[in-house]
Formats: structure tokens, sequence, C-alpha cells
């Protein structure tokens, strides 16, 4: 029997991230890629080639968008003019979700554009669980939110990252983007077990997972997008994977980004994970 | 909304700290910092057994610091040329420090660039130096090229050909108009400015740009900016026509007669820069078949 659908949502596989430097190749060929995971911002106000190929994959492929610029963390009222945009481009797209990041990006009208990490506070909680209400419920559908990498940790935090993404979800019903290499990335740079952190996640409601390359330089981990996926981090995808159940799962890969065969390759490699769980 | 006031606080000093452009350090004591400080620095970031607080806000302060400035060298590579790489990004952070970004949208980060070069020239009070009005220039020939690639184009659509335009230009051939593609801009420049970024952008090492008044259509076809020199009578035709003005008046303005009026026209037909022309307006229909009707008085 299939696994349960997560919020509705359903495992789609393997699936890549829709880069501009991809784009020749997937005019030119059409790849047996599961799902293609878009950064809306970058094709909704785009009226040219970007949107041309979003087009063109939408209507080959299962998309999800992934953005950037909800700041849902954020002490700024929420920007309903991109709100509305987001919403016009997934269903332009019949995008099956949409994902964003557990962080701010802008304050005082100011956007910094870096994921910038929240205190986990009863305080911060509540707020977050406001805005996800309000973005849902102008977006009619819940929404899937990321646990970014993270550099920095408040004196003030009261809870784990984990416990607050799982009070979050439980609490405003949206579902959760498991980005396993940020969650080691994170390890390592706030000195955490990993494993505990999985543990502590609601398992039901994961809907998505991320895996992606990092950058090692000694006194800390820095989530550069940039090459393959370290060994530990698919170790503990592996791990994800026993503890929450398969769900879909895709490659992030922005910075020095190879041909896109080598890509979906990277991608593929999940699929021995998945198997071994019997899915 | 919840009662937030702690961490609005936060957020406003993170702000501070993290785009101050001379870094993390620099920022924690900073006015905007210090105005909104929520307490002392160790107080609010946790240090690990590996980085100080102090340490890891600069990390934030240089990805973005980073990530700005590439978006801005992507978006202008024939300024950064021109201009070298460490003038260029002195330049950018002087913008990105002046105009901090206001949008959801990367895409915006260099919108106003030219303009914050054209307000901080240091040749305002006097004669304008060409050097200056050269890398304003290309600012804004950059800017409009980002803008052209992502504007509403015409791709999909059956544009007028030149072949479809009249055998030769009769007197009908004075009354037409012309419905330019969306994605159509004229510019005018102190200096050969496409030939400059066509061969950035080519990787060819363009000359020395020598002052010389020069002007060009932007447009964009099959999903391809293109860049289109035009003689100083020409630039004036089109900007009349895409403006509205009938061919005659147009051609009679700019001192173009009315053959090279309808080979000109013919020419930018070809190259997509019309989505229509009128009294022919329904562009799968050939235009002679109106050519031949009486001149309106």
């Amino acid at each position: 029997m299939a696994p349960a659908p997560r919020l509705g949502y359903p495992n789609l596989g393997l699936g890549v991230g829709l880069r501009s430097g991809h784009f020749a190749y997937l005019e030119e060929n059409e790849p047996g890629v599961d799902w293609f995971e878009a950064i809306p911002e970058n094709f909704m106000d785009s009226h040219g080639r970007a949107r041309h190929v979003l087009e063109l994959i939408a209507a080959r492929y299962p998309v999800v968008l992934h953005g950037l610029s909800l700041s849902i963390g954020s002490t700024d009222p929420l920007d309903f003019d991109y709100l509305a945009r987001l919403k016009t481009l997934a269903a332009e797209t019949d995008a099956v979700w949409l994902s964003d990041h557990v962080c701010w990006t802008a304050v005082g009208g100011v956007n910094t554009h870096e994921l910038v990490p929240i205190p986990f506070t009863e305080e911060t909680l509540a707020h977050v669980v406001e805005r996800i209400a309000i973005a849902q419920d102008f977006l009619g559908r819940p929404v899937v939110l990321e646990n970014p990498s993270t550099y920095v940790t408040f004196v003030e935090s009261t809870m784990s990252e984990a416990e607050f993404l799982a009070r979050m979800a439980e609490t405003s019903g949206c579902g959760l983007l498991l980005d396993v290499n940020n969650v080691y990335v994170s390890s390592v740079n706030h000195e955490f077990d990993p494993v505990v952190y999985l543990r502590a996640l609601p398992a039901g409601r994961v809907v998505q997972m991320h895996l992606a390359g990092h950058h090692d330089v000694g006194t800390h981990i820095v989530d550069t997008h940039d090459r393959a996926v370290a060994d530990p981090v698919w170790d503990l995808y592996a791990t994800a994977v026993e503890l929450i159940g398969p769900v879909s799962t895709m490659v992030e890969w922005d910075e020095n980004l190879p041909p896109f065969p080598e890509v979906h390759a990277e991608v593929l490699k999940a699929r021995r994970f998945v198997e071994a769980v019997g899915v | 909304m919840s009662d937030a006031g702690g961490l609005r606080s936060l957020q406003e000093w993170l702000r501070a700290v993290i785009t101050d452009p001379d870094g993390a350090r620099a920022g924690l004591s900073s006015e905007a910092a210090r105005r909104v400080a929520p307490g002392e620095l160790e107080a609010i970031v946790r240090s690990t057994s590996r980085l100080s607080a102090g340490e890891r806000l600069e990390l934030y302060s240089r990805s973005h610091r980073m990530r700005l400035l590439e978006v801005m060298r992507v978006t202008y590579p024939g300024l950064r040329h021109m201009l070298g790489n460490e003038l260029f990004d002195d330049f950018a952070l002087d913008y990105l420090q002046a105009r901090p970004s206001r949008s959801y949208t990367l895409h915006d980060l260099g919108a106003a660039f030219a303009d914050h070069l054209a307000a901080t020239r240091p040749d305002a009070d006097g004669v304008p130096e060409a050097w200056t009005s050269m890398v304003i220039d290309l600012a804004r020939l950059e800017r409009t090229f980002a803008e052209v690639y992502d504007a509403p184009g015409a791709e999909g659509e059956r544009l007028p050909a030149g072949a479809d335009l009249p055998s030769g230009p009769g007197l009908r051939w004075l009354e037409a108009t012309v419905e330019p593609v969306r994605c159509l801009r004229l510019l005018r420049s102190s200096f050969p400015a496409g030939e400059y970024l066509s061969a950035v952008r080519r990787g060819d090492e363009p000359p020395e740009p020598v002052p010389a008044a020069s002007f060009l259509a932007v447009s964009r076809r099959h999903y391809v900016v293109t860049l289109t020199p035009l003689e100083t009578r020409s630039y004036r035709l089109l900007s009349d026509l895409v403006g509205g003005a009938r061919v005659g008046a147009a051609a009679a303005a700019a001192g173009i007669d009315r053959a090279d009026s309808w080979r000109l026209v013919r020419n930018w037909a070809d190259s997509g820069f019309f989505r229509s022309l009128a009294p022919h307006a329904q562009t799968a229909t050939p235009v002679d078949a109106v050519a031949e009707e009486p001149v309106t008085p």
C-alpha cells in the first residue's frame, strides 16, 4: 500500500531544482526526473525565457515552489503583493505545494536577502504561528516550511529548533521541509546531536526533504550548495528516512553548477536509502 | 498581530549589524545598532567553542555583502569590465548602502544603480566629464538589458515582417503607424555602449570607449536580447513612431524622405520591433492590400 500522503501532499519521488544554467539542456531534452523544484522569485516577474522554461517544465513534470521571501519570522507586515504573485504563479504552474524557510529576510522594509534565524521562544512561536495562519488563509493551502542552515543561536531561546518546528507545525497545521544538510550544518555549528533533532520532529508533517553540498572551513560549516552531498549527510538522510519515512526528496545545487545529468545522478543516490526502508 | 516587541528590537539590531558596510564588528558599534540594542552582544548571541558571538555575526555580514555584490556583478558585466573589479565593487557597495533593497526579489537590486551614479557624479557642479557620462550610460544600458530580458515580449505572436509592408512607399504609407513590441526600448548614449557591452558579453576585449553620441534599440527575439545601433535620424524616426506618430510626420521631423522611411521601417519590422502596423492592424493581413486605397485627406 502506498504511504499516506502528508497533509494531502504526495510523495513525488526524487526531484531536481530548476536552475537557469540548465535551461538550454531542458529545452532540448526531457530527462526522466520525477519532479522539479523552482524558486518562485526567479520566475514570478519574468515574461521571458525563465518563465518560458518553467511553463515547459510544468507541462511535463510536477512542480513545487520553494520561496525565499515569505519572511515568516519577520516583525514587518506580511507582503501581500508578494503573496499574490506567489499564489498566481502557483496556480499557473499547478504547483503541488509552496515552501519557504523558518527565518526572516526583511525588517523595517529593508530586505537583507539573508535567511536570518529567529530566537526559539514562546513569543516568536506565537508570532510565527499567527503569520502562518494568515499566509495559509491567503494562499488557500498549508504551506511547507524549512529549517534553514544557521550560524548564530540566541541566548533567549527557551527551546530547541526541532521543538520549535514541531510545535509550529502542530499548532499552525503547516508542513515541514526537512533540509537534512541544514540539520547537519547547524548541528556542527551549534554543537548538537542531529539524530536527537530528527527524533523530535513530527514525522507525519514532513512533506519533503532537501539534500545539498556544504563546505567545512574548520571553525564551522557553510551551506554552499556548490558540490555533491557529503557522506555524513547521506548517513543522516538514511536515518531521516528510517525515522520519518520516504518523502519527496531533491538536491539543491546552486554554485559551480555541473551539467544537468550530474545533478540528477546525485539525487538518484537517495534511491538506495528509500529502497532500504522497503517502500 | 501578536505582540512581538522584543523580537522587533532584535531583528532591527541584527539588520543594523549584518548590513553595516564595514562588517559586523563595525555594525555592532554603529549608531543604528546601538539605538535598538537589546543588550550586550554576549547576552544576545551565543558563542561556541570555536567561534565568538561576533565572529558568528560576521558570517552573516560577509554572506550578505557577497550575495548582493555578486548580483550586481552579474547584472553589470560591462560596467565591471570598464571600471575594473575593485572600482566596480566600490561603486556597487556605495549604491547598496545608499539604496538598500526594499524588494522581495534580487532582480530589482540594481534597478536604481544608474540613477544613483548620476545623482552622485563628481562633476555635477561643473562641466560633465565624458568618462563619468559613459559610466552612467553603460549602467543604464545594462539595466535596460536586464529589464528587456524579463519584459513581456512577442514570442509566440506572428509579427509583421518587412515583406508584409507595401511593396513601395506609396502615399498611403505616410499615414501608417506602428505598435511596438512591449520589450522594445530606445536609448541614447554618450558613446557606443551597445558595441562595448556586446563585446564584453561575447568575452571579447572591447576597444577603449571613446565619446560619440550613439543610439540604440534594445529588444528581444526568441528570448534573446538584441542590441541594434541606430543613426541619429533613424533614432528620431523610431522614437516618434513608438510614441504614436504617423510615418509621414515622424519622417518629416527626422529629416528622412519617404523612401528611406519605408526602407527603415521594413528593416525594423524584420528585426521584430513591431506587433502591428496600422491602418494595417491585422498582422496576418498583408499591408499591400491596404496600400492601394486612396489617401485619406
